[in-house]
């Protein structure tokens, strides 16, 4: 029951994009049509699957105060947690680097479709935020954090699939000259933002 | 040279972590003491602040020598407490706790099976301020803070918060509002709650006067409900691991007024808890004339010495 | 000064905004730009980070193997980013301003500016033509930040640098403006009247 209740809430109520505006830069640039944004938002959806608990693992037995202490007594004190910065965005961008070379190798037709966004991936705040959130909830196991990943990378995935389909039916619209494109997508994800706020009451 | 062959890019790489790793760690042991002397001067300037010796900004301008003087001239004890109220030991002087000191600790009060281990800090200061510490997660990162009693009584003094990440303009306000600070100010805290979530309340909306009860809700900082969330889950956390003490201080129920002349009249925990005279004198009880005045003055006023040594002046 | 130097310096802050034109940068506008002080230091941090680390990743570019490019760019701007941030702490004057600053290492690390910049210009380009696009494009995403916080601050809290000024005169606070969704409305304003005025930005 909890695993679903973190689940439902990483989706809707802690959205990276419209409660923590995590990853516009990607969602912005590549929402043009539907069907390239779902394939970033796949691509999204996996690497945090994949980043998200290796991270946790990381922060679990090297980063934290004291986490180094199955190394022996020695080590108990030892506090590396400056380096979780870096070390994070280190193991995203071997991850993403590690993904793509997979990904090419095996299956070329996914990668034809997948490939391009996977080097936006490592850039995407969304991915790193969503590694230094898990490391502040303080997930107890490795389940919560994978659930976690999968919540948070299948609210993003839902985000950029609509408003591409927003701007999929807006291209059919009067906007002003001066609008059109970016300006007007700025406005409608604002709005988007604003409506998805009321999720923001509900505890679960 | 091939810079993609794979030797190249191996030991390129190794390279730049080492060079990296070993940078970082240089620059992090060689300046620790420099942060953590800066830290503790911060740190003491904001109990200074919960404890209403003025507005942590003074501080700040003051430099970290001056702030640590006027530390030890105003601190009247430090010690830890545990769960059930007692005092464990005296912390060493000039011992403060660093925001990762109030992490772990606060993973212990949470922790349901280590709770009963957890060693409280209490800093008790001589304008008679009892400061505790409190910590949680806000939206973006850890808060924490001061909040001060007086007397060890459940209502506030003061309160002075700080946080690593909150938004600037929203959730910081619980660091850079003193207006928001200040309306801790005569609220209490319920310590004899069931609940934990029901010692503190940071409401939403305006605090409605419902009268009755104890008035321990003050209104939540518009725009940023999540930081106010975890404020409120925060103070609610570590204030119910301080119950005990704070209950222990609070005059027990019972305590009710005694007639007329007695010395315990008005009910003062300080009297009724250890008042040797139970009885309470009435004037048929003193073998001299004995006022209330007397009464008042001396609490073993029942006692022979009270009313002889009045009876002598007269 | 010649003329190239002129461009690379002038560009980034109208024709070749990151924030308005390049879509770079977003997530991090959003968090700092409720009040003015917040954007001022953010803006600041960022010329630095943008600026310095082209320079160190210009000096490198010939010895960068491509594979690993983009984890090594990540860890040098990581690095650069936490060492500030450790020596401005260390000292006893401007560990107040860390303080404010330290709110927005994660930001300024995952900021798309910086490795925007580095990929496009700087692994092409000589050390110090770098540096100056570095600098060009901080100031041209502080630009962007410190208007959309006047307005937010100014119409959100009624203070301009936490200075009460509409208050004087009775104003009740517009706590909408505050909301983040509000940064996006106003860049999408921003966009649209710089897309007015220069008519070849603007998108069919």
């Amino acid at each position: 029951m909890e695993y679903l209740s973190l689940f439902v809430k990483s989706i809707f109520v802690d959205n990276m994009i419209f409660a923590y505006f995590l990853g516009m830069c990607s969602f912005l640039a590549v929402s043009k049509n539907v069907k390239t944004a779902a394939g970033l938002g796949v691509a999204v959806i996996f690497v945090l699957l994949v980043t998200l608990p290796v991270n946790y693992l990381l922060n679990e037995y090297v980063l934290k105060a004291g986490a180094l202490s199955w190394l022996g007594e020695g080590f108990a004190d030892v506090d590396l947690s400056f380096l979780s910065f870096i070390i994070f965005i280190a193991v995203i961008a071997a991850m993403v680097q590690i993904v793509e070379m997979v990904v090419e190798k095996f299956s070329p037709s996914l990668y034809s479709s997948l490939g391009i966004f996977l080097p936006l991936i490592a850039v995407n705040c969304a991915i790193l935020g969503g590694s230094l959130f898990m490391q502040q909830k303080d997930f107890v196991n490795i389940g919560e954090a994978a659930v976690y990943s999968l919540g948070s990378g299948i609210g993003w995935f839902l985000a950029i699939v609509s408003l591409a389909a927003i701007r999929e039916k807006m291209s059919y619209s009067n906007v002003p000259a001066a609008l059109k494109g970016l300006g007007i997508t700025f406005i409608t994800v604002g709005l988007m933002g604003l409506a998805f706020m009321t999720f923001m009451g509900i505890s679960l | 040279m091939n810079t993609n062959s794979n030797v190249y890019t191996v030991i390129y790489t190794t390279i730049v972590v080492v060079v990296v790793a070993a940078v970082l760690a240089l620059v992090s042991q060689s300046l620790k003491s420099r942060q953590e002397a800066n830290e503790k001067a911060d740190t003491i300037s904001q109990m200074l602040t919960a404890a209403g010796y003025g507005a942590k900004a003074e501080f700040g301008k003051m430099g970290n020598t001056a702030v640590l003087e006027k530390y030890a001239s105003e601190i009247e004890e430090a010690f830890t407490i545990n769960p059930s109220g007692e005092k464990v030991a005296d912390l060493p002087s000039g011992k403060v706790f660093s925001p990762k000191e109030l992490k772990a600790l606060n993973y212990i009060i949470k922790d349901a099976e280590k709770a009963a281990e957890a060693e409280l800090p209490v800093f008790i200061f001589k304008n008679g301020k009892t400061v505790v510490p409190i910590y949680g997660a806000g939206l973006w990162g850890p808060v924490w803070g001061y909040v001060s009693f007086e007397n060890g009584t459940a209502t506030f003094t003061g309160a002075y918060f700080d946080h690593e990440s909150e938004t600037a303009g929203l959730g910081a306000k619980i660091k850079d509002d003193p207006e928001f600070q200040a309306r801790f100010v005569g609220k209490q805290a319920d310590f004899k709650a069931e609940e934990r979530s029901a010692v503190f309340e940071i409401v939403k909306g305006g605090v409605s006067g419902e009268a009755g009860g104890v008035d321990n809700k003050i209104d939540a900082i518009t725009g940023a409900t999540m930081t106010s969330k975890g404020l409120d889950d925060a103070i609610d956390t570590w204030l119910y691991a301080y119950k005990a003490y704070f209950n222990a201080n609070e005059a027990p129920e019972s305590c009710a007024p005694q007639g007329e002349n007695c010395c315990c009249s008005g009910c003062e925990k300080s009297c009724c808890a250890t008042c040797p005279c139970e009885k309470c004198c009435t004037s048929e009880d003193c073998t001299v004339s004995c006022g209330p005045e007397c009464c008042s003055e001396q609490c073993g006023c029942c006692g022979e010495g009270c009313c002889e040594t009045k009876s002598e002046e007269e | 000064m010649n003329a190239k130097i002129k461009e690379t310096l002038l560009n980034p802050i109208f024709k070749g905004n990151p924030i308005t034109v390049l879509v770079l940068g977003i997530c991090s506008s959003l968090a700092v730009t409720v009040t003015l002080k917040g954007a001022l230091v953010m803006t600041l941090s960022v010329i630095v980070v943008t600026g310095v680390s082209s320079l160190i990743l210009s000096i490198l570019r010939n010895t960068i193997p491509s594979r690993v490019r983009i984890i090594v760019q990540l860890v040098v701007v990581a690095m650069m980013v936490i060492l500030v941030d450790q020596v401005l702490k260390s000292f006893e004057a401007t560990y107040a301003i860390d303080k404010q600053l330290s709110v927005y290492i994660g930001l300024i690390i995952t900021n798309c500016i910086v490795m925007g910049r580095i990929e496009a210009f700087a692994l092409g380009n000589k050390p110090w033509p770098s540096f100056l696009d570095g600098v060009a494009n901080g100031a041209g995403y502080g630009l962007i930040l410190i208007v959309v916080a006047f307005f937010r601050e100014l119409l959100g809290s009624g203070t301009l640098f936490g200075f009460d000024i509409l208050g004087r005169f009775g104003y009740v606070t517009n706590n909408l403006v505050i909301l983040p969704p509000f940064a996006l409305i106003f860049i999408g304003c921003i966009v649209w009247l710089q897309r007015s005025i220069q008519k070849d930005l603007q998108e069919k």
